[in-house]
């Protein structure tokens, strides 16, 4: 949490997880410079590398757009997202490799400057077939590049987390670009059917995964109904279970309610560091804990605990025959509001 | 699919919870196996290289008669041949994306002693240039004769650049290669029009203008489109040229 910078805050499930994405990078990457020579012997070396890392790169992106829809589908994936930024600032060199292999073999040692030569050697916008695919390359480079470059918590929590989201929302805007310079590049020189093949199932797959999340989520989102006093009823009382939360979608924001010790308290389900969906958390030690990194707050006044200084909106619960309502207007963020007791649970009031 | 309700997952904690562990434990073995799979799916699915070669890092040096048109290049006698298979010819390059660095109004027609690296393929032959001086020997006349006219052709493919195509770039052709290509005609390297034969062979035809001048300059926009122009086709000795006027390039 954001009380002071490090470069990492490492720790063994971090270590771990970097130990399995090198691991997984470095089967692909050897494997692939050891096996393609054996498939054609003609191979040229400065090719093979920038294929390698290229190709790298297009296929380390999906599983980076895959992890977060995967985890809205079943959250047994949620530790490949814990530490995802790590393996957009590993994407993001592989792709910088390629760009500067390519750069230099196709672009250097000529009569322009190399980056100059990238984008006039060939100004043909105007047509499909023949639109310079470097210049997407270059654009998703770009994105992938400030994405990397703005990945910490220092720039999270300086950028704050709605801006720092949409400008990493960016990895969508880089994926159309990377996957137009594959179409009008590699596979107008490489023809076989099972390269454009793996490109629009790659395509399908990450749409595919998205529509099924957000079909979820607009499920989740559907607006409660408000009472005539303007509050809106969440669930029975029963229906919360001990130390999990109830989310209602109220006021144009998600609020949950979580149960715990015996009392209710609801608190905006966006948790501070990445908007992550803090109603899908727990109560661990006493506090709501986000399942993406476990960000925490005080479930009673939403302030993360000393000496972290995240803060988010509270709101009113009331029971009204033996059902929690909650009114939607927030209290501003850190303002404690007395937790309501669950009748006849141990740390409640009597039924 | 749900995970087990009572696991809670926290990145910081020393371990994952079990279910949660045996989980990802096999979504990491997939992982793996895709990218030991994919190592192998994806160089095999490219198109294969070309057997082609560039030796920049061996100069050796060459004795000929250097001669600047229709491109330089260097005409070297064939030891024992004689008539047809009389000489060979070099097409000269520089070193990078760039025509030869060579004086040519004092050493054309001359015979020379040339330093260079040898870039070929499917018989053909390019020199990377480092130098060349002047040699005192008697010139076969024959060195310097004007080819053969094979007659005029309408032919469709790819303009190239001669160096690349022929050696120092795999793929040295086609769009992913644009862009090198733009930047060594520019820079000098003759232009050539690879064509495919009616066997599905490559051929090679150097492309200059009708009165043998360079069309560096106005080919460039029709490098590694698919194309059609119409030209004479002359033979020189294991050179194609094609005489055309850049003119009368049609993408198609």
């Amino acid at each position: 949490m954001s009380v002071s910078y490090k470069a990492v805050q490492w720790n063994r499930q971090k270590l771990v997880y970097d130990a399995v994405l090198l691991a997984a990078l470095g089967t692909y990457l050897v494997g692939f410079h050891q096996l393609a020579p054996r498939l054609d012997p003609n191979v040229e070396p400065m090719n093979l590398r920038m294929r390698a890392f290229g190709s790298a790169a297009f296929l380390l992106l999906h599983v980076v757009l895959s992890i977060g829809p995967l985890c809205r589908i079943d959250r047994r994936f949620l530790p490949l997202l814990y530490n995802r930024r790590h393996m957009g600032v590993v994407l993001c060199g592989l792709a910088l490799y390629h760009a500067d292999l390519a750069l230099t073999w196709y672009h250097a040692y000529g009569n322009l400057e190399p980056v100059v030569s990238l984008f006039v050697s060939n100004p043909a916008v105007g047509s499909v077939a023949r639109f310079p695919f470097e210049w997407l390359g270059a654009g998703a480079l770009a994105i992938l590049v400030l994405m990397a470059a703005t990945s910490h918590d220092f720039w999270l929590a300086n950028l704050t987390a709605p801006t720092w989201k949409a400008l990493h929302m960016g990895v969508y805007a880089a994926y159309a670009l990377l996957v137009g310079h594959v179409a009008l590049g590699a596979l107008q020189t490489n023809t076989h059917p099972g390269l454009t093949a793996g490109v629009v199932l790659g395509a399908l797959w990450i749409l595919g995964v998205h529509l099924v999340a957000a079909h979820r989520e607009r499920a989740a989102d559907t607006p409660a109904t408000a009472g005539a006093d303007g509050w809106v009823e969440v669930c029975a009382v029963g229906e919360i279970p001990e130390d999990r939360a109830r989310v209602v979608f109220a006021g144009g924001e998600r609020i949950a309610v979580f149960r715990y010790d015996g009392r209710l308290s609801a608190l905006s389900a966006v948790c501070q560091h990445q908007n992550g969906p803090l109603g899908e958390g727990r109560i661990v030690d006493g506090l709501v804990t986000c399942p993406w990194h476990g960000f925490q707050y005080r479930p009673d006044c939403g302030a993360a605990p000393e000496p972290f200084t995240e803060k988010l909106p509270t709101f009113d619960l009331a029971l009204r025959q033996g059902r929690v309502w909650v009114n939607p207007r927030p209290h501003p963020p850190g303002t404690p509001v007395e937790p309501l007791p669950v009748p006849g649970a141990p740390g409640g009031e009597a039924a | 699919m749900s995970a087990e309700p009572e696991e809670f997952y926290v990145g910081y904690e020393p371990r994952m919870p079990a279910a949660t562990r045996r989980f990802v434990g096999r979504v990491v073995l997939g992982l793996l196996a895709a990218a030991a799979v994919l190592a192998w799916a994806v160089p095999a699915l490219h198109r294969p290289y070309a057997l082609a070669r560039s030796d920049f890092r061996d100069v050796r040096e060459f004795e000929g008669v250097l001669v600047a048109e229709p491109v330089p290049h260097l005409v070297v006698a064939r030891p024992g041949e004689t008539g047809a298979r009389a000489f060979s010819r070099y097409v000269l390059v520089g070193r990078g994306k760039s025509g030869p660095k060579l004086d040519l109004e004092a050493l054309a027609g001359k015979p020379v002693r040339l330093k260079g690296s040898l870039i070929y393929r499917d018989g053909q032959t390019l020199l990377a240039v480092k130098g060349a001086e002047p040699m005192e020997q008697p010139i076969d006349a024959a060195a310097l004769a004007g080819g053969e006219s094979l007659g005029r052709f309408t032919l469709r493919g790819e303009i190239v650049d001669s160096k690349c195509f022929l050696g120092t770039m795999r793929p040295g052709h086609s769009k992913v290669h644009r862009g090198c290509a733009v930047r060594c005609i520019a820079g000098g390297v003759p232009p050539a029009l690879l064509v495919r034969d009616v066997e599905g062979r490559d051929l090679v035809l150097l492309l200059v203008a009708p009165d043998g001048s360079a069309v560096n300059e106005r080919v460039l926009d029709y490098v590694a489109d698919p194309v059609e122009i119409e030209g004479e086709v002359v033979r020189l000795d294991d050179l194609l040229v094609l005489k055309a006027d850049p003119a009368a390039l049609r993408r198609i």
